[in-house]
């Protein structure tokens, strides 16, 4: 099914053709018919060994028949002398050869080689070790001889250092061979391994792999293995579950928690009591979404003992408790006698909320890859790997101070790769979003993120406990995240091209939408806000607004009073 | 030097549109030509070539002109005493065959016409202690099985009779260095095996553990010149692999990261104008697989010609809702 190219033939070709099929097709049919016969009758002889061999030689992906010869081998192990049997297994060996070398990329074959030199009495690892070679000689892409060289690896107790040599060697004969960059990431952590280092590997042999894959891009900038795995080696840090912030609400009794990753808070994964001035609580937990078992970064607790659960005009203080887990298990919150609203946020130190995403390395050895990326810029100023991985180094180091060049680069990128500029343009969002975040101060419960070009919202869960969100005149195109924003009462969002509000329809408190200027091109997008209790709506400029009747909307958003500058 | 970028290069003739009316031709005909030479080699997959043909049928209003009876009785005749199905009649079972008879089934909306506890039976019994499955008896691993099992179970509603954590556990464990997932662990990251992956850890609703920025990244840069996409770097673009990296950004929500206009012009012009059907680039010869996910991958890019597709199912999303099945994609 791949690869055949269709070629032009006359009339008396394609007849020539067919009546050739047609000869196959009897021989082929009555051999199947065959095969399928003895096997019924449990005949597991060196004649149903030929004539499924003759089969899968040029069919390589008809499982039974692979099937059938694995039950004929285990028939004659039991019933052959072994010297016998070895012979016999020589012979498929040999078959499953020559099989490989017309169709290298079978799955039944290889799949059936594995299950032969399982099989066999006195199997000779380093002799299959020998034909991977040969294969992966022939094409050092091909993924099941890879797969089927680390099954013999493990039998045949070849040691990872070995391997890494051979890997070292395919990379030095063709640096753009991401096989090879694929198996040394899997090997470096067997040979070297550091568990401080998010990516399992020593800081010292990182180096070197700096210095391997640099040589790589220096010969050839454009080749993407090397670059992959130069990501790779800069790393990734694992977040560490807590919670971000601890809010509860006098109006809509309740406590929200929003954490630093999605946790499933259930009896049967994890569960959290509540405690009010250290008295255990009855309730349920859902999210946002008012879901239930399912992963959220955001979940809120409503007691299911009594509704005002807690008091008015009284202090108190609401804590939760993790059980059996070590997070969030001293976390609480205090409000006092005149409070709504009173919240507990997690201090991230100034700057190093977002870093841990690529921080195996050190800054000493991020400065140096970046002074060295820096000079390949130099020569190869228009190379879009040399200008994304100097955005990545720079947003690893210092996201702040290189926020002029971290923009220049990305504006660059839009311009010379063409194909992927939304994912640079949501790069850029991520930067310039967490960049804003780093500096707020939460306390305000304010966002005001306009005029930036932003083409998505990035960690929509860090906004939960905010009130008045302005995202006006950037580039959205959708409110993907905006369920998040539980505690928003005014959303300005004009000025974008967002086409559908769905997940505003999980916003209870809010009072006040302006999306003028958008894409909102009917009268259903509109629903989801009839599940909200909001007065003002600002729609002028959508598409919809053209021929619309007031009365409608109002059917739709019963609880809305003023539309468009209009009392309803 | 460096090395050049393998691609394809689309000629001014090619197809520029979408030949709906050829395309059902080309399918309602592939199943009634039975002794056909092309039809015959191709027995040992028959089940996962009718889901392919059917599903087809299905995104483009005609399933209608085919003939259920017929499948639905075929498919009965394939399900063996432990649960499983074959790829045909006599043929052995295995759970690549079992998911496409499920799927099948569901177009129809005629699961109760096999035995259901059956499948569920067959299909606990293929998973082993490290959370993963084998794809028969015969105790093959691979994450394409987890797939399959999870897919199938989904679709029947029965997903609590697995361990799905330590299936979820297994496919992480074969996620790699690039955000991608190979075969077993150890593996290379390919775009089939993702789709794979993502789908499963989608219907499982674990998506959160997957690393979206980097993954996405990879996925999108096998966008090619030509608007093809390939199934791993340095690889020539393909329909298929353009359908599987294409699914798998949907689910991630990253689908708008490769150029959609460019894919479409490469997808219409794999068409073949003359028999109908998909090939796998353009100029080669059509098949039933590459014309499901031709006309897959378009309905995600937005052809309203084409009935809406779901990602993790490779299905008509009207059928998926039928069935019950909720999915939280990123
Ligand atoms: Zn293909």
């Amino acid at each position: 099914m791949h690869g055949r190219v269709k070629v032009k033939t006359t009339a008396e070709q394609q007849e020539a053709k067919r009546k050739e099929r047609e000869k196959k097709l009897k021989i082929y049919t009555a051999a199947t018919e065959k095969i399928f016969e003895k096997r019924k009758n449990k005949e597991y002889d060196e004649e149903a060994l030929k004539i499924t061999g003759e089969i899968l030689a040029v069919n390589s992906d008809f499982s039974t028949f692979w099937n059938y010869r694995k039950e004929i081998f285990l028939n004659m192990t039991e019933n052959k002398p072994e010297n016998e049997m070895i012979e016999i297994f020589k012979g498929e060996l040999q078959f499953l050869e020559s099989c490989l070398r017309t169709n290298p990329k079978s799955y039944g074959v290889w799949n059936h080689r594995c299950f032969i030199m399982e099989t066999m009495p006195k199997p000779d690892w380093k002799k299959e070790l020998e034909l991977c070679n040969l294969f992966l000689e022939y094409d050092e892409r091909n993924f099941h001889c890879w797969d089927y060289r680390r099954f013999v690896v493990k039998k045949a107790n070849i040691s990872p250092e070995e391997e890494l040599e051979f890997t070292t060697n395919k990379i030095c004969n063709n640096f753009s061979n991401f096989s090879s960059w694929h198996y040394r990431s899997k090997l470096l952590p067997l040979i070297y391994p550091d568990e401080n280092s998010t990516i399992g590997v020593e800081e010292n042999i990182l180096i070197k792999e700096y210095e391997t894959v640099q040589n790589a891009f220096f010969t050839d900038p454009d080749d993407q293995s090397a670059w992959f795995y130069h990501r790779w080696l800069l790393g990734r840090g694992k977040i560490k579950t807590g919670v971000n912030c601890m809010l509860i609400d006098r109006t809509y009794q309740m406590l929200m928690i929003n954490t630093t990753q999605p946790v499933m808070i259930s009896p049967s994964t994890c569960e959290i009591d509540v405690l009010l001035n250290g008295e255990r609580v009855e309730g349920t937990w859902r999210t946002h979404k008012q879901q239930t078992d399912v992963y959220s970064s955001i979940w809120i607790f409503k007691s299911t003992e009594d509704e005002s659960w807690i008091p008015m005009h009284e202090d108190a203080e609401v804590a939760m408790a993790v059980v059996g887990e070590d997070w969030g298990s001293s976390d609480s919150v205090q409000i006092n006698s005149t409070q709504t609203v009173a919240w507990n946020l997690t201090h991230e130190e100034q700057g190093l909320r977002f870093r841990d995403e690529l921080s195996a390395a050190t800054t000493d050895t991020l400065q140096r890859e970046l002074d060295s990326i820096q000079e390949l810029y130099e020569l190869e100023p228009e190379n879009k790997w040399v200008l994304l991985t100097i955005v990545s180094l720079m947003k690893a180091l210092n996201p702040k101070q290189y926020a002029n060049d971290i923009e220049i680069f990305l504006s660059k990128l839009i311009t010379i790769d063409s194909s992927r500029i939304n994912y640079y343009w949501d790069l850029r969002s991520k930067c310039l979003i967490e960049n804003y975040l780093e500096e707020l101060d939460f306390s305000t419960r304010v966002i005001s993120l306009q005029n930036q070009n932003i083409s998505c919202l990035v960690h929509p869960e860090l906004f939960s406990m905010v009130v008045k969100i302005d995202l006006s005149n950037n580039k959205l195109d959708s409110v993907k995240g905006f369920s998040c924003f539980q505690c928003a009462v005014d959303i300005h969002v004009d000025g974008n091209q967002i086409k559908d509000l769905e997940e505003l329809s999980f916003l209870h408190g809010l009072k006040l939408l302006s999306i003028k200027d958008n894409n909102i091109s009917s009268l259903e997008s509109l629903q989801p806000l009839g599940k909200t209790s909001i007065l003002k709506l600002y729609l002028f400029g959508n598409p919809v607004v053209e021929n619309i009747d007031e009365l409608e909307v109002k059917k739709i958003i019963p609880s809305l009073h003023n539309f468009d500058g209009h009392m309803m | 030097m460096g090395t050049p970028i393998k691609d394809v290069v689309i000629s001014d003739s090619a197809p520029k549109s979408l030949l709906l009316d050829k395309h059902a031709d080309y399918i309602a005909a592939y199943g009634s030509k039975k002794d056909d030479y092309e039809y015959i080699m191709t027995e040992f997959l028959r089940m996962s070539g009718m889901y392919w043909g059917l599903t087809a049928m299905d995104l483009m209003s005609q399933l209608e002109r085919m003939n259920k009876d017929e499948v639905i009785e075929f498919i009965q005749q394939c399900q063996h005493e432990c649960g499983g199905f074959g790829a045909s009649i006599g043929h052995d079972p295995h759970l690549l065959y079992t998911l496409s008879a499920v799927q099948i089934l569901t177009l129809y909306d005629s699961q109760q016409s096999v035995n259901i506890d059956k499948i569920v039976e067959y299909i606990t019994s293929l998973q082993q202690d490290d959370g993963s499955f084998y794809g028969d008896k015969w105790g093959e691993v691979d994450t394409r099985f987890s797939f399959c099992a999870v897919a199938c179970l989904a679709l029947i509603n029965q997903l609590d009779t697995i361990n799905v954590d330590k299936a979820v556990q297994f496919v992480l464990s074969c996620m790699n260095f690039d955000g991608g997932f190979g075969c077993r662990p150890g593996s290379e990251s390919h775009s089939g095996q993702i789709y794979c992956c993502v789908g499963m850890l989608a219907i499982v609703g674990r998506l959160h553990l997957i690393n979206t920025d980097m993954l996405g990244w990879w996925l999108c840069e096998r966008q090619l010149p030509s608007g093809g996409l390939n199934g791993r770097p340095e690889k020539l673009p393909d329909v298929c692999y353009s359908w599987w990296v294409l699914s798998s950004l949907k689910i991630i929500g990253k689908l708008h990261w490769i150029n959609k206009d460019k894919l479409v012009k490469f997808i219409l012009a794999c068409q073949d104008d003359e028999t109908g059907g998909f090939a796998d680039r353009p100029g080669d010869m059509v098949d039933p697989f590459h014309t499901l996910f031709g006309l897959a991958g378009l309905s995600l890019l937005g052809d309203e010609s084409i009935k809406q597709v779901n990602p993790v199912f490779c299905m008509p999303e009207e059928v998926i809702r039928r069935a019950g099945i909720k999915m939280d994609l990123l």
